[in-house]
């Protein structure tokens, strides 16, 4: 989950969004070379009284900045391409869940083997227990096998909501009629917070995502007494 | 009333050359060290420190840890 004063993205939690931590790293390294670059070159312009105001043709100079460039966006594309085509491997998912959108909170369908389904809305601030996270915490949290991949069918029963979590590296939206498809795949057990990502009305805020990641035969028994 | 206006041509000493050249390599010398120094400060202690918490990670152990401090609603305490 995220904590006060964080700076960075969540630390993650799946194959994936190591990956992405990486390219955030790799793509934040280049954003720091070109803004050092710039923040030079002004303040040596703001600082020189040498002025050179007949420039006819700079064709050199005119090569380089148009070349340089393009070599950073090769480099910021090639890695971010590396990850999006490997979000979409096969990767034959154990189980599937359908996670549908509502006006204000996520109801979860877990219909591989039986028809397991129920509604996770937020526990409002003035129920919460000690130690429970303000406009996060939820009533049914989404039980699921950690270490094994788990494919999540997304849908809205009303308007555009989107199911996020950051620490898996997740955001698919929740359009209604149209069911979009994540995969996820957890290394460690625990919870894992997210939030509605998509604005949807005036509860938006207030729609959270719990994921608990627990080993397979903890999900069993749990999905055994949920029926 | 004569005529000030000066035909010679001015004599340029290259002074904003120089200063360029000079700059120049200063610039690329300070974007590419700080590149490096983010490199080396901030995504390489990164990826050691995943790379050392994955290296003998058990989830089991983290999962009884985890489970004992009574989070979960799926697994109360640690009993199988």
């Amino acid at each position: 989950m995220a904590y006060p004063m964080q700076l960075g993205l969540q630390d993650a939690t799946s194959p994936i969004m190591e990956e992405l931590l990486h390219f955030h790293d790799h793509t934040l390294m280049i954003v720091f070379l070109i803004s050092s670059l710039v923040l030079y070159i002004i303040s040596l312009m703001l600082t020189t009284k040498l002025t050179h105001t007949s420039t006819m043709d700079a064709q050199e100079v005119e090569t380089v900045w148009t070349i340089l460039p393009a070599i950073i966006l090769i480099m910021i594309a090639l890695p971010s391409l590396r990850i999006l085509y490997m979000m979409d491997e096969i990767n034959n998912p154990s189980l599937t869940v359908k996670t549908m959108g509502h006006q204000w909170y996520w109801s979860y369908e877990y219909t591989d083997y039986e028809d397991l389904s129920f509604d996770s809305y937020m526990i409002p601030t003035s129920e919460l227990k000690p130690g429970e996270l303000r406009l996060l915490e939820v009533d049914n949290r989404v039980v699921l096998p950690m270490e094994m991949t788990i494919r999540m069918l997304i849908s809205s029963e009303d308007v555009l909501h989107s199911w996020a979590v950051p620490s898996l590296g997740l955001k698919t939206d929740a359009i209604p009629g149209r069911l979009n498809q994540t995969t996820l795949m957890s290394t460690r057990p625990g919870l894992f917070y997210g939030q509605c990502s998509e604005i949807c009305g005036s509860n938006h805020s207030f729609m959270p995502i719990v994921l608990e990641l627990v080993p397979l035969k903890y999900f069993e028994k749990w999905s055994a007494s949920m029926l | 009333m004569s005529n000030s206006f000066s035909s010679t041509k001015a004599w340029m000493h290259g002074f904003l050359a120089k200063h360029l050249q000079f700059h120049i390599v200063g610039t690329f010398i300070i974007s590419l060290g700080t590149a490096t120094f983010c490199n080396f400060a901030v995504a390489e202690p990164g990826n050691k420190a995943y790379a050392d918490f994955y290296r003998n990670y058990d989830s089991m152990k983290y999962f009884e840890v985890k489970s004992k401090a009574g989070i979960f609603q799926s697994a109360k305490g640690f009993e199988i």
